[in-house]
């Protein structure tokens, strides 16, 4: 109550003229009333009643957050975040070397950086994690919906198709060989077309799209609330021509990051991001790192730069707050994402806690 | 859709005409700004901007599709996802053939038959669509001179000889065949731009731009500063109005590029001279 006006929401014209009168704290806003307050400021009286219920609404906002209401300052401690990301699920990649690295696979509410030249498998990897992340809770998935937003044009539903179908097929063999009542019944709703009805594909043609779909995706998550899984495809692409200011694009490229991040944290849901390589010329030589610059590095959480070696594929974790940096080699099959070799010990931890919804899975069937 | 003006996203006439004073009449100027510079601008409260800001989005955002939807629309029409290209190998490992309604790119050293391929494709395109061509015009962007009509005519005789059983037939063919040579760069994107009404008013069913290296490699060194940059723009506004394109109107693009040696200090390997964001590689 005490809030001073200069700190309130208010339209600036009318910040001015009440800061010109003399009013200094919330308080005495809502103490003169909407009559008196446009017979001082000289405002109608529609004026200022919208104005002052900008004020109630602040207040009782402010009111409200230390009873542990979801503003936008949560108060938690560190065992709390303990226990929540414990019990938190990964989505997984199906290549058990890369999840291994991950640390179970790409994180909920955190952003994930995929980097790479043009046909390292990038675009691929996203359509992969879209299928995986509707794998049902009992096949240890996290049983979620996908938004896929897609700048570049490079999303092949023919190619989901075959991942779908490939991702259905390992888990008809999982639960034939562990005949339990819920996972057949949870195959039923994991089906081709359900699948397909769940991802959420948005085509942007330039940034602008792109930065008003963004603007209006925690008002989609909040109806589909099942959303788990958020892609965009890639983030680049958009913003490497055509900017001349290239302090607006950083400007404009912050600004997604950090509504990118809210999102992430609000619902939940895992951010995952494409981007390009570009040259960078040094004196002697010249080497490719990923584009956007320097100051879009600290964007995402996690980072992780595809590239290859001769012919076989690699996976280097560049940048993570939990694991160390590792490469690893994969592959891309007719089926997806893959290890290079079938995968010789079971999943049972290594080290990493035993998730309670997780089942220890059986060895992967190969092809 | 960046241009949209705001008064066709419904915003009052009173806020636009406001907003014009401070130089902002399209939705991409309105989603630059930050939310304080929007307040000052619309004059608002914190809450009232956010609406705005949430109507100028709903006027220029993309419109949802499921997968399964797009996959239903692709399956009504199976046979025009694809040009084939008669050599049925490659058919199969492109599963079908050149795919309509994205880029694809030609890589060779010199020589190889690059732009006889071309010309080939060409022809296909014009065939009906029983005989697994698209029955529609070609638009076929030649920077390098190297497009000969006598070879066209040569390939559609000796390849289709009772279809072009009479010399009318082939003219007819080779009417449909759009040639324009575009020396530079800016003509080329120039050209690229234009491209919209063309396809509608021709009816074309396939774009050829033989080559996007050589323009490039005459025009930009890379070794010089700020060419890479100015490099990159070119390739990537190309890039961006040709896939529109392509979705758009659901046809085959096709670019050729060439091959020269990156050199590293190992031993040098061939790596393509130009790589736009493109959707499918083929090296020859």
């Amino acid at each position: 109550m005490q809030r001073e006006v200069g700190t309130l929401p208010l339209a600036p014209a009318l910040r001015a003229r009440l800061a010109a009168a003399g009013f200094q704290t919330a308080q005495e806003l809502l103490d003169t009333g909407p009559c008196g307050l446009s017979k001082e400021i000289g405002i109608s009286r529609e004026e200022a009643l919208e104005a002052l219920q900008v004020v109630r609404q602040e207040c009782h906002g402010d009111a409200a957050r230390p009873a542990g209401g979801s503003g936008a300052t949560r108060k938690c401690t560190a065992l709390e975040l303990l226990e929540e990301e414990q019990t938190q699920g990964f989505i997984i990649t199906f290549c058990s070397a890369l999840d291994n690295i991950l640390g179970g696979g790409v994180q909920l509410t955190k952003i994930t950086e995929l980097c790479g030249a043009p046909g390292v498998g990038k675009t691929q990897l996203c359509m992969q994690l879209a299928v995986d992340v509707q794998i049902p809770e009992c096949f240890g998935g996290v049983a979620g919906e996908a938004v896929f937003i897609d700048t570049e044009g490079s999303f092949m539903v023919d190619r989901v198709v075959d991942i779908a179908a490939a991702c259905v097929q390992h888990c008809h063999l999982i639960a034939e060989a562990q005949p339990e009542e819920d996972l057949r019944k949870a195959l039923e709703t994991f089906s081709l077309e359900n699948i397909l009805s769940h991802i959420y594909y948005f085509r942007c043609r330039d940034y602008t799209e792109l930065l008003a779909q963004v603007y209006l995706l925690p008002e989609f998550l909040s109806e589909h609330s099942k959303v788990r899984l958020v892609v965009i495809d890639g983030i680049a692409f958009p913003f490497r021509h055509d900017f001349e200011d290239l302090s607006l694009r950083t400007r404009l490229l912050n600004g997604l990051a950090q509504q990118l991040i809210i999102i992430a944290n609000d619902h939940k849901a895992a951010v995952v991001l494409t981007n390009q390589m570009t040259t960078r010329i040094g004196q002697s030589q010249s080497t490719l790192v990923p584009a956007l610059g320097e100051s879009w590095g600290h964007a995402a959480t996690v980072r992780l730069i595809f590239h290859w070696d001769n012919s076989q594929r690699l996976a280097t974790l560049y940048k993570s707050p939990s694991q160390k940096e590792s490469t690893i080699a994969y592959h891309i099959t007719s089926h997806g994402f893959r290890d290079v070799q079938p995968p010789a010990v079971t999943h049972s931890t290594e080290g990493a806690e035993p998730n309670p919804r997780k089942r220890p899975r059986t060895e992967e069937e190969k092809q | 859709m960046a241009a949209k003006k705001l008064r066709r996203a419904q915003l009052s006439q009173e806020m636009c005409e406001r907003l014009s004073r401070y130089q902002v009449t399209t939705c991409q100027d309105f989603l630059c700004l930050s939310v304080l510079e929007l307040m000052k601008v619309t004059g608002q409260n914190y809450y009232e901007v956010q609406k705005l800001l949430c109507k100028v989005s709903r006027a220029c955002a993309p419109k949802m599709q499921t997968a399964y939807e797009m996959k239903l629309r692709k399956s009504v029409n199976p046979s025009s996802a694809f040009l084939s290209t008669t050599l049925l190998s490659l058919d199969r490992v492109l599963h079908g053939g050149v795919p309509c309604g994205s880029l694809t790119e030609i890589t060779s050293p010199p020589g190889c038959g690059k732009t006889q391929f071309c010309i080939m494709l060409s022809v296909l395109a014009t065939l009906p669509v029983s005989m697994g061509g698209l029955d529609g015009a070609v638009i076929y962007i030649d920077t390098e001179s190297a497009f000969s009509a006598e070879r066209l005519i040569e390939i559609a005789a000796s390849r289709f000889p009772t279809y072009f059983d009479s010399d009318e037939k082939l003219l007819c063919m080779t009417r449909s065949i759009h040639l324009y040579r575009e020396l530079t760069c800016c003509c080329v994107l120039k050209r690229i731009m234009s491209l919209e009404e063309e396809i509608i008013s021709k009816k074309v069913k396939l774009i050829i731009i033989d080559s996007v290296a050589s323009v490039v490699r005459k025009e930009f060194d890379t070794k010089l500063q700020g060419n890479l940059a100015e490099r990159s723009n070119f390739l990537t506004r190309g890039a961006s109005v040709l896939k529109y394109l392509a979705e758009e109107f659901s046809i085959p693009v096709i670019l050729t590029n060439q091959i020269t040696t990156l050199l590293s200090s190992g031993p040098g390997i061939q790596a393509d001279l130009v790589s736009p964001a493109d959707d499918l590689s083929l090296s020859e």
